[in-house]
Parts: C-alpha cells; structure tokens; sequence
C-alpha cells in the first residue's frame, strides 16, 4: 500500500509543471555551483603548489647569512584548499590565505579572499553548500505544503481514509514519494561529485575522503529528512493549504536567512572578542612584564644569565663555551610562545563559546546545524583553520629552534660575523600539513550532529502524529 | 470617489489581527538591528579611543624619554634610540590613521566589518600595516549581521508582500469584487484606492524605520551631512517598498488566486534578493577574476629578493639622485637605516604594477556590479544604504587614498632626516604629521546614491504601469 502511494506521488509531482520547472532551476543552480567551487579548488590548489614549492626554494636559496636573520626572512605558509571545499567553500573566504613565519612573532593569516570582491558577496555566494542549504528546503516545502491539505480540501482525503488506508502509512508513502521525486535533484549531483573526486588529479582523493563525504552526505540527508518532516506535519495540521504555505514559508526565512545573522550578532553580544588593537596590545604589555604584569625584561635577561653561567659553570658569559646570544634569542621566543599560546587560546575559546550560541540556536534553525556539519566535513570550518594555523606555528617554532640552537652551538667558534648557508637551511624539513581525518571532524561536531539527528527523529514523529491525529474534512 | 475607499481600505486593514502581530514582530526585529548596529558602532569607537589614548601616550613617553637620554640619563642602542628618525617614523612616532564611524553608522553595518578601519602608518611599506583586520569570528562575516540595513532589504518586501499579496484577488474570490464594482466606480480606482492606502502605509513604515533607527541609536543629527544622510536612507527605503509594492500590484492585476499570488511573489522575492545577487556576484568573479594573493605575496617576496640582492647599485643610484644626503654629519657612508628605507622603495616600486592589477580587476567587478544592478532591486537598495551609513567600498577607497597620501606625507617628514642623520628633539615630536580624517564630501555620496534611487523609481513605475494596463483586461468574475 505504502509504495503504490508513494508512486502515486511521485508520479504526480514529476508530472506537475511547478516541480519540473522548480527541479530544472535548482539543478541548474546546483550544477552551476558546484562546476565553479571544482574550477575555483582547482585554481587555488594550483596556485598553492606552485606557492608551497617557491617559499621552500626561497628560504633554501636565500645565501649566506646570519641563522637569525634567516629567521627574520623566514617563509609563508599558505592555507592548503580541502578536497571537498568545493561543495562547501565555508569561511575560506573570510580567513586569510597566508601566514608569514618570521622570528619574535605569530603572525595572522592575512589578505581574506572576500576582501577582493565588492560588496554584493554579502548576499550570500552561490555555492553547492548555498543550493543544498537554502534552496532544496523551499523545493522540499513547495512540493510538500498541499500533501495533506490539497486532499482535504479536495475531499480526496476522505475517500482515502474509507478505503481502510492507515494514516501513518499514508504520510509514510506521502514521504517517500516526495523524496523519491527528490532524488531525481540530488542523486545525479552527488553521483558527478563522486565521480569528479574520483577522477580528480590527487590520488586516492576518493579513499582518504571517503569518511567525510559519508559525513556530509549523511548530514544533508538528515536536513532533508527534517524538512520534510516539517512541512508534512505543517501540510496535516494547516487549517488549510494557504495557511500551511504562509507557515512553511515563514519557517523557511527564518532557518535560512533571519537565524544565521541573528546567531552572529546575539554570539558577539553574549561572548564579546577583544578589538584588534586591544588583543594586540595586551600581548605587547605580557611581552614586556609578563602574563601577570609582574616581571621586567631587565630581570628575565638577568634570571637567564645566573641560569646559564649556573649550567655551564662559569662566571662570566666570556667564558661560555656557547654563543650567549643564540641562547638568549631562544630564551626570547620561548617567553613570547606562552604569551601567543596564552593568548590565542584565550581568543580561540571565545569563538568556541560564539559557537555554543550557534548551536543552540540550531534546536530552533536545523540550518545552524547542517551548515557546521557541511562545514567541517568539508574542512573548511574554523576548527580546522586553527588546526592548520597551529601546524604553521607549531613549524615557525621548529625553524627558530633550529636556527637559534645553530647560533648558540657554532656562533662562538668564528672571529666577526657568524654565517651559514643552504647546509644550514636544509635541515630545516619542509613543511608538510596533514588534514585531520572524517573521525576528528566528527569528534568536534557531535553536537551538531547529535541535534541534527534529533530534528530529523522529531520532525518525522511529528509528520506521523499529525498525519494520524488530522482532521478528514 | 476615492476618499470613502481609503477610508473603507483603512478600516479594514486596521480590523486586521494579523497585521497587529506583523508590526509588533517587525519592531522587535527593527530593535535588534538597530541595538546591533549600535553596539558594532560602540565598539568601532572605543577601539579608536583607545588607540588614540595610545597614541598620545607614547608620544608623550617618547618626549621622555629624548629628555633622558640627552641628559644622559639612559643609553639605548642605536636602533632604539627616540632620538633616531629611523626608529620614530618606523615605530615609535608612528601615528594612527583612522576612518570614525559616520552619524548612520548604527544603521547598516555594510563592510565594516570586513575592511580595516584604523592602522598605524610607518615609513615601511603601506603592505606591511595596512591590513589591520578586525577580530572577528569568521562563520560571522560569512553569516553576515544582523543590522537594520537586513531588515530593511530582506524582512521589510515581505511585510509588504504580506499586505498586499491579495489585494484584489481575495475581493475577487470573496464575491465582493462584482458588488462593489456594481457601484457607479471603476475597477482602476477601487485599486487605486487600495493601492493608496497600503503604499501611504509602506511609505509610512519606510519613514518610521529610519526614524526609529536614528532613535535607538542615539545617533547624532547635529553632526555635519546627519540629516541629508537620514533623508536620503528615508528616500530609498521608501522607493524601495515602492518596488515591492509595485510588483505585488502587477502580480494581482495579472488576475491568478490569491495562492498563485503568493507563491509568484515569493518566487520573485527569492529572484530578486537571493539569487540575483548571488548570480551577479558570481558573473563578476568569473569574468574579471581579481588575481591571487598567493602569488602577490610571492610576487613580493621576489622583489624584496631583488632589491636586497642590488643594494649597493640601487643606494648609489639613489646618492646620484639625492645629492643632498651624499655627504652626512659625519661624512660616513649610509648605514642600515638608509639601506633599510631605499630597498624598500625599490621593493615597493616593483610591486606597484601587481598591486594595480588587482585595482583594475576589482574596479572591473565593481563595474560590473554597477551595471548590472539594475537587475536587482535589493543590490541597489544596498549600495544605497552602504554608501548613506558610510560603510560601503566607496568610503574605504575614501579613507585608503587619505591613508596613502598621509603615508607619503609621514615618509617626506622623516626619510629627509634619516639620511641626513638628524637627531630629534623633545619639540620635534609635536612637529610630526598629524592624521586627520576629511569626510567624503556628501556631493559624492548624493551622486552615487541617485542612479540607485532613480533606478528604483524606474522599476517601480514600470511595474505599476504594467499593473495599470493588466488592470483594463482584469476578470472581475468567473
């Protein structure tokens, strides 16, 4: 019973103008915006490369020079794009693209993307992310708003129910008609991004991102399945066709386009972030008398000094077997590394907590939710811009490491200037970025998921309620 | 005639529940954009306070500490030294060059939030200190905020489509279309009349939100341009709601259901706000993409390289231009500081044509947009409302060709000195450039916003004439 319903359905939607017409722009839409995140991931990945293999070349060919003024020179880490940031291109826009790794300092990522457009890109871009996110749902609701109350306003649905049809069956079949009907949109669209990884230039792209595109694929299905859910409960309790539109519609505006700006803003009230100059300022003052404004540079080059003429046994620095002042810029980036992890990790967990406002306003906006979910899966959330911005600090730190331990062990052992050349530099090994996996991803984004899942379970308990509880007439 | 209609029209709108709860809904949400705006704008202006607190107070330190060390009070090395040019025009002289929040800020926050507002200006590279990002979470600037300006493009059409969506159809549909037309009146004027009422409403909504947004705001309407600003933010919001109003007035002569109605005016509101844009948007980058950043970055890398690889021939080639700074004080050749200051202009000289193509290509996009944002009433009602709150590009192209041309102003102060090993005095440092901030001039911010204005009314007219021709064929029945 419940298939020949859901043929009827489909058969009926694929026949109707409205959907054919409202299938053939969302596909459009959607093919559009994926074919151009594909171009966009390859253009930037090429660039990258090209990028990656030029600042290694430089740092290795910068020719003989102190190690610390190899250190200032330093090199760039560029930002890697992730295999799947073409279906959701997330805040890669919005951070920048490249940090510079020089010594004394953590440098930010810098030149955003969305700085160079104009100001049209604050509409939104159209990306697949935009397409499955915003535009499926109104399909999802356009189909779906009359499934109940066009038969009751018909009469039809009376003369179902005579027939000994069980409700619950009926908004079952109902359901899967629709999806069906669905399923022409997204199959052919997930099936040409599968495919366009697996013949993509990266080997092996398919079998490494296997994970994350089950993750985002399980993540839309449980956003479509939460519509869905909705509008068919809204389509059964309506007290008629109209008014199910208007509410679906009213519910559709405020998912997609009221509650994300709403999450920015109430975030930054509840869970404020430093000014830029305010944030960069209290790490000049720590840089200077520490953490707790108790200290003064004068007394850690002091401290430093007893401490090393203590370990070596001397009693005056001349005496030092090693370069005193490898030892002492060393001594510097590691007081700066606790103030810059101190401080970024302040800043980091006041965007977290930004999130936890986003989240929960995910039970009222399913959007909030799929919208991280897509995000992360595609690696292109902030998480994983931190991950990655850790990665090139964590490097910055190996290379002054390098250099001032250098400096230290071999400074002394030359009259005048201390230099060294590419036998030096090599050692320092490339920077190489691994992306976390799909089970990391998850990890950080089970309460998305978790709310999800629980949207999609509440909307179809909701849909089988209101389909059995409806009123025939 | 048209009196007792609007009259009647008014009677009936006012019995209406649903809009009583649409006006009550709609000034919350007007509150909270308008509280947003006016905490971002807070925020803005404590960041520059305090930056100028800084300012002033290390000026003053630096005063200081010249004192001391002329008295012999402290000894620092050569490149700390306040008394050194180099060391005042690179770092600790320098000044903020600042962009303060306009008197209708609060109203739409715009790029604000993208562009830097502030940075401090050295004799380094303008690369080097002009991109002081503000802290933001970055799902926020994707999100976009919350102010009124969002209220006003994406919320405010709908209230109107709401209003009007069945204007006529549901009297069609009720039966008393053919009643009231049985009366000695014309359909046009019935519609005229209705058309009236709710346009003397939406202009009435357009009016009072601006109205009420300069309110909550606590913006200053004494400020210098406040007014003429407020006007003009009146005057495209009521253009377009004008638009909206037009539109749904076509829609309802084309003679569909109310339902069809609804479902032709939601398509249309998601044409026009959502998917223009995004399309426009689009267009723009594919066909002038800006170049990568990535590469500029190696672009200066290798100019920087090449500079530094020159430096005796590029200093000579200088010494040749600039006799003047041959000989110095002591007769001794240039040091770091001189070497320092003519490879970076070397270095920047190099990059001066990568920076330009990334002008030209985004002036090309903005073109673009510029032209093609006729086809979007909300692109047009945005530029608008940007460019009145003084958030849009055009202010920051404004405020960046200010920063350059005090950039260039602080560099003649101090690179003369440096070269010619000048030392600084106590009274020197009042002697600085000072940055002063010289608003737009408002003529230009009037010629920008009325191509989008006339471009409204041009849509809008053309829709209600559409609806007035459609009207002679309406079915009144059957």
């Amino acid at each position: 019973m419940i298939s020949i319903i859901a043929r009827k359905e489909f058969l009926e939607m694929t026949r109707d103008g409205r959907f054919r017409w409202a299938s053939v722009i969302v596909s459009v839409l959607l093919l559009a915006a994926l074919l151009l995140g594909w171009q966009h991931q390859n253009d930037v990945r090429r660039q990258h490369e090209q990028a990656r293999r030029h600042t290694r070349q430089d740092w290795l060919t910068q020719g003989r020079k102190n190690p610390h003024s190899a250190a200032h020179y330093g090199v760039y880490a560029f930002k890697p794009t992730m295999p799947l940031s073409w279906v959701d291109r997330g805040v890669d826009p919005w951070v920048g693209v490249a940090s510079w790794l020089e010594a004394h300092h953590q440098n930010d990522f810098q030149y955003r993307q969305a700085q160079d457009s104009t100001a049209v890109q604050r509409f939104g871009e159209l990306t697949g992310a935009t397409v499955l996110q915003l535009l499926l749902p109104l399909v999802i609701v356009l189909l779906t708003f009359g499934a109940f109350s066009d038969e009751r306003e018909r009469g039809t649905l009376r003369q179902l129910l005579s027939l000994g049809l069980r409700r619950p069956d009926l908004a079952l079949g109902k359901a899967l008609g629709v999806a069906g009907a669905l399923g022409f949109l997204i199959v052919p669209a997930t099936l040409a991004g599968v495919l366009a990884l697996a013949l993509s230039e990266q080997n092996g792209a398919l079998l490494a991102d296997g994970g994350r595109i089950l993750g985002m694929t399980s993540s839309y299905l449980l956003y479509f399945v939460a519509f869905l859910g909705v509008s068919l409960a809204v389509s059964a309790k309506a007290p008629s066709s109209r008014a199910a539109l208007l509410t679906l519609l009213a519910f559709w505006i405020v998912n997609g386009l009221v509650a994300p700006r709403a999450a920015a803003d109430l975030a930054r009230l509840v869970y404020p972030a430093p000014s830029a100059f305010e944030f960069a300022n209290k790490m000049d003052a720590a840089m200077k008398h520490g953490i707790h404004g108790d200290e003064t540079p004068e007394q850690r080059a002091a401290a430093l000094r007893e401490e090393v003429l203590r370990r070596y046994n001397v009693s005056r620095l001349e005496d030092l077997p090693v370069d005193f002042g490898g030892i002492r810029l060393q001594a510097g980036e590691e007081h700066a590394n606790t103030i810059f992890d101190h401080f970024y990790s302040d800043l980091w967990t006041t965007f977290r907590r930004q999130e936890t406002v986003h989240r929960t306003l995910a039970a009222f906006a399913p959007v909030l939710a799929v919208r991280s979910l897509s995000m992360g899966f595609a690696g292109t959330d902030f998480t994983q811009h931190t991950h990655f911005a850790k990665a090139a600090e964590e490097y910055r730190r190996e290379i002054q490491r390098l250099m001032n331990g250098d400096l230290a062990e071999h400074g002394k052992t030359v009259q005048g200037p201390y230099l060294q050349d590419e036998a030096l530099w090599s050692k320092v090994p490339e920077f190489t970025y691994e992306a976390p996996d799909a089970g990391w991803v998850l990890s950080h984004q089970a309460s998305s998921l978790v709310l999800l899942a629980a949207w999609a379970a509440a909307a179809a308990a909701a849909a089988w309620r209101a389909a059995a509880t409806q009123r025939v007439d | 005639m048209l009196a007792p209609i609007l009259r009647n029209e008014w009677r009936l709108l006012r019995a209406d529940r649903t809009l009583h709860l649409v006006a009550a809904l709609l000034a919350i949400l007007v509150a909270y954009g308008v509280y947003n705006g006016s905490a971002w704008v807070r925020f803005q202006s404590n960041a520059l306070d305090s930056a100028a607190g800084e300012e002033a107070g290390r000026l003053a330190a630096m005063k200081t500490a010249i004192a001391d060390v002329e008295a012999g009070r402290s000894n620092p090395p050569a490149f700390a030294d306040p008394r050194s040019p180099s060391a005042a025009g690179r770092s600790l002289g320098t000044r903020w060059a600042s962009m303060p929040p306009t008197p209708l800020a609060a109203l739409a926050i715009g790029q604000s939030d993208l562009y830097p507002y502030y940075f401090r200006v050295s004799t380094q590279s303008r690369l080097s200190f002009a991109q002081n990002d503000e802290i933001e979470h970055p799902v926020h600037l994707l999100s976009g905020r919350f102010d009124l300006a969002f209220v006003v493009l994406f919320l405010y059409p709908l209230v109107i489509l709401g209003l009007s969506y069945n204007m006529i159809s549901a009297e069609k549909e009720s039966g008393t279309l053919a009643v009231t037309l049985s009366q000695p009146i014309a359909l046009r004027t019935l519609a005229f009349g209705k058309i009236l009422t709710r346009f003397l409403l939406v202009a009435l909504l357009g009016v009072a939100l601006p109205a009420a947004g300069v309110l909550l705001s606590g913006a200053d309407l004494s400020a210098e341009g406040a007014g003429m600003r407020l006007l003009l933010w009146i005057a495209v919001v009521v253009a377009y709601g004008a638009f909206w109003f037009a539109v749904a007035a076509l829609v309802n002569a084309a003679g569909a259901s109310s339902p069809a109605n609804a479902i032709a005016l939601a398509g249309l509101w998601l044409l026009f706000v959502v998917l223009t844009p995004a399309i426009v948007n689009g267009g723009a980058k594919l066909l002038h993409p800006v170049p990568s950043r990535v590469e500029m970055i190696q672009a200066m890398r290798d100019a920087g390289r090449q500079a530094a690889a020159q430096r005796s021939e590029l200093l000579a080639a200088y010494l040749e231009d600039h006799p003047e700074f041959t000989v110095s004080r002591d007769g001794a050749m240039a040091d770091f500081a001189t070497i320092g200051i003519v490879t970076a202009q070397a270095t920047e000289r190099a990059m001066q044509p990568v920076l330009e193509r990334f002008e030209k290509q985004l002036d090309a996009q903005q073109a673009l947009v510029d032209r093609y944002r006729f086809l979007s009433p909300a692109i047009l009602a945005q530029a608008a409302l940007n460019d009145i709150a003084g958030t849009g590009v055009h202010r920051y192209r404004h405020f960046q060709q200010l920063a350059d041309a005090f950039h260039e102003r602080w560099r003649q102060y101090f690179i003369p000195r440096v070269m010619k090993r000048e030392v600084l005095a106590p009274p020197d440092v009042d002697q600085f450039p000072a940055w002063t901030f010289e608003e737009e001039s408002l003529a230009a911010v009037l010629s920008r916003t009325a191509a989008s204005l006339a471009g409204l009314i041009v849509l809008s007219v053309l829709c209600f004439a559409g609806a007035a021709v459609a009207l002679n064929r309406y079915r009144v029945a059957g």
